[in-house]
């Protein structure tokens, strides 16, 4: 037997799923911001696992978000070439809100005070224009450092991409002079040209990584004290985790891993009841998260964000809209009805509640038309206030003449519309049908409108993995080892391309097989390759994936022919003759796949309701089948209108539609024809 | 029909989304640096009358007045002579166009063989011929800034994709593969826009969506009109100037009175100068744009659908033959010069009955820079950057540093992508501008500058800019932003360029342009020490400015 265990810190509960053979714990606790490694342990004891007897525990928490969005990083010092001191507060020169005359920019945590130059400079073939000035670095910026007392420095040189000496140089000179000064270049942590970007995301990175760092030697040293020797990694935003040894040295892409993790462990949990193509929806507290997967993989987006500052660093491309159960119901100025952005958060949370909170949210109106009943929120940890739900719509039901359960059943119907607008971003403005996808609704709310979401859609299938508010713990348990990369290596689509794209994937090859190896990750190692392409004098680039098996015959029409598809696909146009093609960079992963994806199941509940309930939907109200999720035993088939409640989530099946339970646990729901 | 509140909400929203994507995929799949990294473009939906809906907000100058454009193109080829595959194009300015590098097109939605809907793109094109690449600053009149496009209606198979009319354009052009590209872009988001907008039609019905579309352009009408209203009745008046015409040193006022009655306001543009020999003339549509832009941005929230019923309870007038709606063939090239000043005198206006909505003078000038290079063999190569400058102050806020101005908003290019794309030219430094803010209680944006090393024979720079000589003033006591300034160190020697000049250079040449700063708001005594320490500490201000900060 070995025991794997789950422990995913998010904002305001902590999950745990542990997997020992047939035995499977499932638990949400609150988490502890002050200290989240308390919450983390709070849910091991609280689901009686001793640590002890753990082989691999997987983690994934918001601590470095939140250390950027708390600004509890490091004190960070910049260092760039001479002449462009300014380039993290000039950024783009543009304002993503472009009526707002009192504007202000996203901030960096570090001031002008803490910008440094050096005199070198380097083109954008890599030859050295300007000889780096080591005597000053030495002389003027090392003492200055000391000086200054920064944890840590953040090195980003123009053309560091291309040619990475000097960086690597002027960090040397530091680290000889202050070994206690932790330090960070942009070519080590993103390859990729367009300076304000790098160097953002090196900054950020070397602001959270001492946070990080000295996060997971608390939990290891609370670990070792119970005797824990098992593994112990860490969730990274692109889907895959890596040991907590080498996350601690590149803690930037722990960012967003929650929302990664769930992604994962919905596609993989879909795969076993073989669906490749889906459509994920993760409906939290203050948002939903999309995403398009294809063939089972989860699809890269080279950039996220973080506190409107960009982060150039390969994460799983998920849409987030401020779409969930605590999203507020109002009426704008012009008389229109709304459903969020705005939250009402955790506190003062939704009216029902009962803390403090008297505008109404899409939690409040699905209390009110039935789908959440008040005494089974979470298993019935959580009593709900009915009454106050209703209370909550009576002024918008006034104004827009509606009774109270019209305008909660209109407020939902816009909640509907909130996700599948972010599901067409993710598919049809990128050239995807939904039809051809199965929705996987999760999180507390997702299973609530899935239906709904999926008749807007033309979506014929939905697919419910058990305990859906707790899907991110398990993909913590089910996520691959992977480290990607990226780097800019600019060329023309022409006889020359296949062969620079085979040079650079020998060598990111042979760094990726010492660095797992070292990292102790034996075994066989799978590879990713995508070209990021674009016609010869665009901006934005397209990724276009290379099988790399089939890298060592790949010739330049097949480049052209792929990238010709996809462009088409997003565009409407492309492939023109006479227009050429240009690779400008390259990402590449690697993969050491889990040996044996763990066991999920509905976790029991002791929770029992009455037979049927009452639902408000828009032709009336409709009696409704309560079943207990836990209850429902394979290739059992449940006819609409029923609610399937389980411990962290109700899966609603409106009248018309049909849901089965399959062998692996997930719940299949269709439209009933008969 | 009636509309259930709901469908209303989700039509509404989904026609919104339409043309945020179809602006999202103008620039994404853009050729040129103005439209791919300055976003100097725009998308939008049209119903079948010709009023817009719904806009991709990108650039706030050319918001608004699609609709305007789109009325000289219907008067002349109506609806019901339209089939599959037509469309509309024009730039010219004396025919509701704003200059002649925006070019607008224009196609008609079809359902069920009935034109429900227009999908419309404007580009602001690199290069659209005229006697200097990019921009010809000395052009005496409109015919010598470019390609004068009439409203015109062609056909896709027949005139585009290799057809007569693309070849003339493409002949006319300097640099095809980037304007022809760009062209491509602008065809694929009106190409977006329909396809989604007869998604829409599918499965909401036309009744429903063409109802939407009207009640939509009420419920922007309503929603200005409560924040109009929201200002006492009165008659306001505010006045700036650009700094001269480029050929002599007299400064061109801009005056305007606002007169708010109720939820209605007027904007009188009378008193401005007369216009000018040279490209500072502002289409009268550009005029509307701006008068527009600022009530959006002082009076509304930012999530006002900006359509044709936004402007309904708003009347704009200028005297035609000013610089604010000249007579033809008068040149337009830089309209946004007059156009920023229309805004600041507005502004002002503005300031003396909603003091904490508005803000002090910033640099808001569009600083345009072409550095252009001939090769034997491989033609043009044409380098076009915008600058904006430093905001002005507001009761409760800094300006912001070096970003570009309101009516405008234009990225930079990534100096690693200017190294690799251009090889005659280097750029040696890009910073903030020290003590270029003005002082007050809260101050005002810094402005930047930029150098470039030019590294081989034959090159040419064009520029146009304002407030080389009248600084952005500060309001409620605070003091004026820095003046700009663009200067070429050549050996010993230093050239001054004027605001609107073109030079050509010689290898050696160090060229550096630095734009302003923002004025301050309140007096400059007011404002605590600790702040101004901090700016001291971060060397956004010297010792000396500020030990005269008081």
């Amino acid at each position: 037997m070995s025991m794997r265990v789950g422990i995913e810190v998010g904002g305001t509960f902590t999950d745990l799923v542990a997997v020992d053979g047939n035995r499977i714990e499932v638990i949400k606790v609150p988490s502890t911001p002050a200290n989240p490694e308390i919450g983390a342990f709070n849910s091991l004891s609280g689901a009686g696992v001793n640590p002890i007897a753990i082989d691999d525990l997987v983690h994934g928490s918001t601590i470095a978000t939140n250390a950027i969005l708390e600004r509890k990083g490091a004190k960070v010092g910049f260092v760039t070439t001479a002449g462009f001191r300014d380039i993290l507060f000039l950024q783009r020169h543009d304002r993503h809100n472009i009526y707002d005359v009192k504007y202000a920019k996203p901030a960096l945590p570090l001031r002008r005070r803490d910008c440094f130059e050096v005199e070198e400079r380097v083109d954008a073939a890599g030859r050295i224009v300007v000889p780096l000035d080591e005597a000053a670095v030495s002389g003027l910026l090392v003492p200055r450092l000391a000086q200054g007392g920064y944890g840590a420095v953040a090195i980003c040189l123009l053309s560091a991409y291309s040619a990475p000496g000097h960086e690597a140089r002027v960090k040397a000179l530091i680290e000889a002079a202050l070994p206690n000064v932790r330090v960070a270049c942009s070519h080590e942590v993103v390859r990729e040209f367009r300076e304000f970007e790098r160097a953002a995301t090196t900054v950020l990175s070397a602001y959270v990584q001492p946070v990080i760092d000295r996060y997971l030697s608390r939990f290891e040293e609370t670990l070792a004290s119970a005797d824990f020797d098992g593994d112990f990694s860490v969730m990274q935003s692109n889907g895959g985790r890596l040991p907590a040894a080498a996350m601690r040295r590149n803690s930037i892409t722990a960012l967003f891993s929650g929302p990664a993790a769930g992604v994962v462990g919905a596609v993989r949990q879909a795969e076993r009841s073989g669906r490749l193509n889906l459509i994920t929806f993760d409906m939290g507290g203050t948002s939903t998260d999309v995403s398009l997967v294809i063939n089972g993989t989860p699809s890269v987006a080279p950039e996220t964000q973080i506190d409107g500052l960009p982060v150039r660093t390969p994460v799983l491309d998920i849409v987030s809209v401020g779409a969930g159960g605590g999203s507020l119901v109002w009426i704008d100025d012009g008389g229109m009805l709304r459903v969020g952005p705005r939250s009402a958060g955790a506190s003062p949370g939704p009216a029902c509640y009962r803390r403090g909170g008297l505008a109404p949210t899409v939690t409040d109106a699905h209390v009110v038309r039935g789908t959440i009943r008040g005494d089974a929120f979470l298993g019935g940890t959580m009593q709900l206030d009915v009454d106050a739900a209703h209370r909550s719509f009576e002024a918008i039901a006034k104004q827009l003449n509606l009774s109270v359960k019209d305008a909660a059943a209109a407020a939902i119907r816009l909640a509907v519309a909130n996700i599948v607008r972010a599901v067409q971003v993710v598919s049809t403005e990128r050239g995807r049908d939904p039809r051809d996808y199965v929705l996987l609704p999760f999180g507390g709310a997702g299973p609530l409108i899935a239906a709904e979401v999926a008749e807007e859609l033309g979506v014929q299938e939905i697919l419910v993995p058990p305990n859906p508010g707790l899907i991110s713990a398990f993909g913590l348990l089910a996520a691959d080892y992977v480290r990607i990369t990226s780097v800019t290596r600019r060329c023309p689509l022409d006889k020359d391309a296949a062969s620079i794209l085979r040079q650079e994937f020998a060598r990111f090859r042979a760094e990726a097989e010492r660095e797992f190896i070292a990292l102790g990750l034996h075994g066989a190692l799978s590879f990713d390759i995508t070209a990021e392409m674009r016609f010869v004098g665009q901006a934005f680039e397209i990724p276009v994936e290379v099988d790399a098996d089939r890298l060592a015959a790949l010739k330049e029409a097949d480049l052209a022919a792929e990238f010709s598809t996809a462009h088409r696909r997003i565009y409407f146009h492309g492939g023109e003759p006479g227009r050429k093609v240009e690779i400008v960079g390259v990402r590449f992963g690697v993969r050491r796949r889990l040996e044996k994806l763990p066991e999920f199941r509905e976790r029991p509940s002791q929770l029992r309701g009455p037979a049927a309930v009452e639902v408000w939907t828009p032709s009336g109200p409709v009696k409704t089948k309560l079943i207990a999720a836990a209850d429902l035993a394979s290739h059992e088939v449940v006819k609409g209108a029923a609610m399937i409640e389980g411990y962290s989530s109700t899966l609603w099946v409106p009248p018309n539609w049909r849901a089965e339970r399959d062998q692996s646990g997930n719940i299949l729901m269709g439209r009933d024809h008969r | 029909m009636t509309l259930d509140p709901v469908d209303y909400a989700i039509i509404s929203q989904a026609l919104i989304a339409v043309a945020r994507e179809m602006g999202v995929k103008l620039v994404r799949s853009a050729y040129s640096t103005v439209l791919r990294e300055a976003r100097d473009g725009s998308a939008a939906l049209l119903d079948a009358h010709g009023n817009t809906i719904a806009q991709a907000e990108l650039i706030p100058m050319q918001l608004g007045t699609i609709g305007h454009v789109f009325k000289a193109c219907q008067e002349l080829y109506p609806n019901d002579e339209l089939v599959e595959g037509d469309f509309l194009i024009i730039n010219d300015p004396f025919s509701g166009g704003q200059h002649l590098p925006d070019v607008f097109m224009f196609q008609p939605i079809f359902f069920e063989r009935k034109v429900i809907a227009f999908a419309a793109s404007v580009a602001h094109h690199i290069d659209i011929g005229g006697g200097d690449p990019g921009l010809n600053t000395a052009a005496p009149d409109v015919y010598a800034e470019g390609l004068i496009i009439p409203p015109l209606k062609l056909n896709m198979q027949r005139d585009w994709h290799g057809g007569a009319f693309e070849r003339l354009l493409r002949a006319n052009v300097r640099v095809p593969h980037q304007t022809m590209g760009d062209f491509d872009a602008q065809i694929a988001a009106i190409a977006i826009g329909r396809r989604r907008v007869v998604e829409l039609v599918t499965r909401y019905g036309a009744a429903k969506v063409t109802a939407v579309m009207a009640a939509l352009l009420d419920y922007s009408e309503a929603r200005m009109r409560s924040a109009i209203r929201e200002i006492p009745d009165g008659v306001y008046k505010g006045e700036d100037a650009v700094d001269d015409d480029g050929l002599t040193d007299v400064p061109l006022p801009v005056k305007v009175t606002v007169t708010v009655t109720g939820d209605e306001i007027d904007i009188d543009f009378a008193g401005t100068a007369n216009q000018v020999r040279r490209n500072l003339n502002s289409p009268f549509a550009s005029t509307v744009s701006t008068a527009v832009s600022v009530l959006k941005a002082v009076l509304t929230g930012p999530d006002i659908p900006f359509n044709a019923g936004a402007f309904r309870p708003i009347k704009v007038r200028a005297p035609k033959g000013s610089m604010l709606n000249p007579n033809h063939p008068a040149p337009v090239r830089a309209r946004m010069e007059v156009c920023f000043r229309a805004w600041n005198a507005t502004m002002k206006a503005l300031s003396r009955v909603v003091p904490d909505k508005v803000i002090a003078c910033g640099f808001d000038t569009t600083t345009v820079a072409v550095l252009s290079h001939l090769t034997e063999g491989s033609g043009w190569s044409v380098y076009l950057e915008i600058f904006g400058g430093g905001y002005g102050a507001a009761v409760d806020q800094d300006g912001c540093d070096a970003v570009d101005g309101p009516l405008s908003n234009c990225s930079n290019t990534p100096i690693e992508a200017v190294d690799q794309d251009f090889a005659f030219f280097r750029v040696l430094e890009y910073r903030l501008r020290p003590d270029s803010c003005g002082r007050g209680k809260l101050r005002g944006g810094l402005g930047l500058l930029r150098r470039y090393e030019i590294l081989q024979e034959r090159v040419r720079i064009a520029l146009y800019s304002d407030r080389f000589r009248r600084s952005a003033e500060g309001l409620f006591g605070g003091e004026s932003g820095a003046t700009g300034y663009c200067q070429i160190e050549r050996g010993d020697r230093i050239i001054e360029l004027k605001s609107k000049d073109a030079f050509d250079l010689i290898k050696g040449d160090i060229v550096t342009l630095a734009v302003g700063g923002g004025g301050g708001y309140g007096r400059a005594g007011e404002r605590p020490r600790p702040q101004i320490d901090d700016d001291l500490d971060d060397g956004i201000i010297s010792p000396e400015f500020a030990s005269n900060w008081k």
